[in-house]
């Protein structure tokens, strides 16, 4: 009997081995990715549970708090600027998820960050709250000139600063009021999402930086990039041909200067009269894809852009132009879809860029070719006020050499001074540009307005780069893009230097 | 002090002293453990004391300090560390149930006074564990009427699927609950009647040399009275508890493994015959295999029961800081899963060591009984409490497919709560009897 008894001692022992270790795959194993599964919504009912940490811009405008409810949740998601800053802070919402900033900062804002918890700690027992305050880069004043610039108008406005990548506004048309998709009232908030999601407009896409577009002659920057880049072109050589049109090889549909204009000469004549001509011949002709797209990828194209938002898109430029046919004059390699390269070269066919991209080009041709990886974090501050973190800024793509850089820029200075852009003439500062005019086959003829430009005080470096794109505007002159979109981009500009 | 002169004690009296010192002490420090746990589920839940922490306190030390002089009075010479354990569990439930539900925490406490109650008269009436033995077959005569109690019309009440429920008069109660003591003691008493003829071989099915079909008859009717328990009250956790429960008190008596082979094979089939036939086996297999075929319907609860524990991780979220209200039953059935997560892996498994060392402590009481009625009981009881455990923890996370029984002393659940007492005194009792004889040299 006692063997007996031993041996069920034995066995009762393995059973609660068994349950110990089945305990350790469950608590420590799989427990994060238990945590992490879609229908698990534990951490979001904790989240509103207790306060959240507010979104201030930073000149101190609160665009996201939160208040307390006598209800079940009981905190409701509160976003005092409605529709203004929807794209960025996103919506937060019990039923549907979070998007923007609430999601990708959403251990800051509820305070699960290790240093907050560390700050947390040594405040046990009290109702203080861990939750940070997450500090944006947007300045109120900056955004609201941009929505009152767009004036309803559907399109969108980023700027940046070049120099650390800072986003100090960014609005698109159409948006919606996170208010409504994060109320609390499961229904309620369910029956305008789908009211949102049903829309053609897409209110709920940021098309700042969810969504491409032709970017017309403003890609005449990134063109001219890899010219100076390939040392094919110089600010004196070559002479572009004074043409109204340009037929690329293998062809015989003509690439044509705006309003059939004869158009032609050295890099800033052709490039303050964005002479689609010289552009495309000297893509196909001069450079062949590989420059081409060396330089479309060294601008950020084809590469997700890093910025702490949720789902931002790539901007796209084709990498594949068929087989080589033969070879040019200047001994470029001429492929069977040459003609398509040199649409590229003006931003058509098949290039397709964000507005948050564009910016970032002017970005990086104002910051000595370096792009700095854009952001709209600042910092986070605890519930003290102490800065707890703080946006580490770094360079995310080399656009091209200082050198290089340096000739884009008084390139984009001339555009202004002579050019197609010289409604951005601001005294006492120094600002350049390029417009785009990108045209969308239509009949009548609509087009995307474009104005890319960076700004700053007269002899000292950049401090705002913006894009402003206006979609489907009727007409599809040289002059729409500066004509549409350049009284937005000054408006911004002015704001972002302090000048409104 | 008395025991400042030991020259007036014999060794043995010595001996139960110290065991009932230590009792004290540990009831104590589980009384202290409790106290401390409650205030911490306050803190979490409040972020304050609760106002009645120190009445709380003194009504725990109230009611262990009862016991422990009830057992200082009838059983000076039990083990010391049944009482300990049970309290612990007990009050480490009650700290969960109140933080969930304060009504129920009530009733709990009611439960939990008649429980003690019940410990203090069964040591008290029970003076020498043999007397049970004369009362075998009452026993089973008992155990079987409460066990299919339930199924006679007009008492039996179905609640949440299960037919397990009486109602008579005011009084609701689970029978089950004290049908499986009194089966073991009548399972103790036959089969001390028994085991020579049990244990004797003179069968041949193929390969195993069995007892002699007559005297398989027990064992076919301990098959088919969990059959009815399963078929007919849809309660797999008892059914396969009672079985376990016999067929190891079987094995235990006779030494003979093929009655675990046929009590295996036996189950099996029942099982897979059951599955076969009734949906709702098929639902608890189909619902372990693979919980998110349907998450919001039949897989949520054990689904919900594996986020709460991963939600705990290692340390736990801390008392009344875990999301309770997500799964239903969470006060009895999935209490574990409660503990799990706001006291994590780390008190998920003190909870489990508890068990374990009751179960020890029921083996060695076993072990010095001997090959008696006693022994054989005290292996019962202990498999009763160690499997039911099993089966329920085993259940809540998944390791096993759920089948719903009451984690004893933790779980909210007059019933079970009260019968576990019962179980606790037996055990207790058996322990001071085997104590009061000479010791035996032990041998395998």
């Amino acid at each position: 009997m006692n063997k007996r008894v031993r041996t069920l001692g034995v066995v009762i022992m393995c059973l609660y081995a068994a349950l110990f270790v089945k305990l350790n795959l469950v608590q420590v194993f799989q427990a994060e990715s238990l945590n992490d599964r879609p229908d698990n919504t534990r951490s979001l009912q904790r989240d509103f549970n207790r306060p959240r940490g507010d979104i201030v811009t930073s000149d101190g405008a609160v665009v996201a708090t939160s208040e307390a409810r006598r209800a079940a949740l009981r905190y409701q998601r509160v976003y005092p600027k409605a529709e203004l800053y929807a794209h960025t802070t996103g919506f937060f919402s019990f039923t549907l998820g979070s998007a923007g900033v609430e999601r990708t900062y959403n251990d800051e804002l509820s305070g699960r960050t290790p240093s907050l918890r560390l700050r947390e700690l040594t405040g046990l027992f009290q109702e203080d709250s861990s939750a940070g305050t997450v500090v944006l880069t947007l300045q109120d004043k900056v955004q609201s000139v941009a929505r009152q610039a767009l004036a309803g108008r559907t399109g969108s406005v980023v700027a940046v600063d070049p120099r650390d990548g800072s986003v100090l506004a960014m609005y698109s048309n159409p948006t919606y009021d996170p208010n409504a998709v994060s109320n609390n009232d499961a229904a309620a908030a369910r029956r305008t999402k789908d009211l949102l999601d049903a829309s053609p407009e897409k209110p709920l896409l940021a098309r700042s930086y969810q969504d491409r577009f032709f970017p017309g002659s403003t890609f005449k920057i990134v063109t001219a990039a890899a010219g100076l880049t390939s040392g094919k072109v110089t600010e004196t050589a070559p002479s572009y041909p004074v043409v109204t049109s340009y037929t690329p090889p293998l062809t015989t549909r003509p690439i044509r200067n705006f309003g059939n204009k004869p158009c032609g000469g050295t890099l800033f004549v052709i490039f303050d009269r964005s002479c689609n001509s010289s552009f495309a011949q000297m893509a196909s002709e001069q450079l062949g894809p590989e420059p081409m797209v060396a330089a479309a990828r060294s601008a950020g194209f084809d590469k997700v852009p890093p910025i702490d938002l949720t789902r931002p898109v790539a901007s796209t430029y084709p990498t594949d132009f068929g087989p080589v046919v033969r070879t040019s004059p200047d001994g470029v390699p001429i492929h069977a879809d040459t003609p398509r390269l040199a649409q590229t070269a003006i931003g058509q066919n098949d290039v397709a860029a964000t507005p948050l991209q564009m910016a970032l080009v002017a970005a990086g041709v104002a910051n000595g070719g370096s792009v700095m990886r854009p952001h709209v974090m600042a910092e986070v501050r605890a519930a003290d006020g102490a800065v707890v973190d703080k946006y580490a800024a770094g360079e995310w793509t080399r656009f091209v050499t200082p050198e290089v850089a340096d000739v884009l820029r008084r390139a984009m200075l001339s555009d202004v001074a002579q050019g197609t852009a010289t409604g951005l003439q601001l005294s006492g500062a120094d600002v350049g540009a390029k417009t785009g005019t990108a045209q969308l086959g239509t009949e009548p003829p609509t087009s995307h307005a474009w104005m890319v430009a960076f700004a700053g005080p007269t002899g000292q470096p950049a401090s705002v780069a913006v894009a402003v794109l206006i979609e489907r505007v009727p007409g599809a002159s040289d002059q729409t893009g500066g004509r549409v979109a350049g009284p937005v981009a000054r408006a911004v500009i002015q704001a972002a230097l302090g000048r409104s | 002090m008395r025991t400042a002169t030991p020259e007036l004690v014999t060794p043995a009296e010595f001996v139960r002293r110290r065991r009932r010192t230590t009792e004290l002490g540990l009831l104590v420090l589980a009384g202290l453990i409790i106290g401390g746990a409650y205030a911490l589920a306050s803190l979490g839940r409040n972020s304050s004391l609760p106002a009645d922490v120190g009445l709380f306190l003194m009504g725990i030390f109230g009611l262990v300090v009862a016991a422990h002089l009830a057992v200082r009075r009838f059983a000076p010479a039990a083990d010391a560390l049944f009482l300990p354990l049970a309290a612990l569990l007990n009050g480490l439930g009650y700290v969960f149930i109140s933080r969930l539900d304060t009504d129920l925490a009530a009733k709990q406490l009611g439960w939990t006074l008649v429980g003690i109650g019940l410990f203090v008269l069964t040591l008290a009436v029970v003076r020498d564990i043999r007397v049970l033995q004369r009362y075998r077959y009452t026993f089973g005569l008992i155990g079987f009427v409460l066990l299919v109690l339930p199924l006679v019309p007009g008492i039996g009440r179905n609640i949440n699927g299960s037919r397990i429920w009486v109602a008579i008069g005011p009084v609701s109660f689970q029978p089950g609950e004290f049908a499986k003591i009194a089966l073991a003691i009548f399972f103790a008493g036959y089969l001390m009647d028994r085991r020579e003829l049990l244990g004797t071989a003179t069968f041949r099915v193929g390969p195993f040399n069995v007892p002699h079909p007559r005297y398989f008859g027990p064992v076919l009717l301990a098959w088919g009275l969990s059959l009815v328990v399963m078929i007919f009250q849809k309660d797999l956790g008892s059914a396969l508890l009672f079985f376990v429960l016999f067929v190891v008190m079987l094995w235990a008596a006779t030494g003979r493994a093929s009655y675990l082979v046929a009590g295996g094979v036996l189950f099996g089939a029942g099982a897979f015959a059951s599955w076969g036939a009734f949906s709702h086996v098929q639902t608890r297999v189909s619902v372990w295999l693979d919980p998110w075929a349907d998450p919001s319907g039949k897989g949520y609860q054990i689904i919900q029961s594996a986020y709460a524990l991963a939600w705990g991780g290692t340390t736990g979220t801390g008392i009344g800081l875990g999301i309770s209200g997500r799964i239903p039953y969470q006060e009895t059935d999935f209490i574990f899963a409660i503990i799990g997560e706001e006291l994590g892996l780390l008190g998920a498994t003190v909870v489990l060591c508890t068990f374990l060392l009751l179960a020890g402590s029921g083996l060695r009481v076993a072990r010095v009984a001997g090959e008696t009625f006693e022994g054989l009981l005290a292996i019962g009881l202990t498999t009763l409490l160690a499997v039911q455990a099993f089966i329920i923890v085993a259940g809540v996370t998944r390791l096993l497919p759920l089948t719903g029984v009451t984690l004893p002393f933790v779980s909210y659940g007059g019933s079970s709560l009260v019968a576990n007492y019962v179980l606790l005194a037996l055990l207790v009792r058996i322990s001071a009897t085997v104590d009061q004889r000479p010791p035996r040299p032990v041998s395998g």
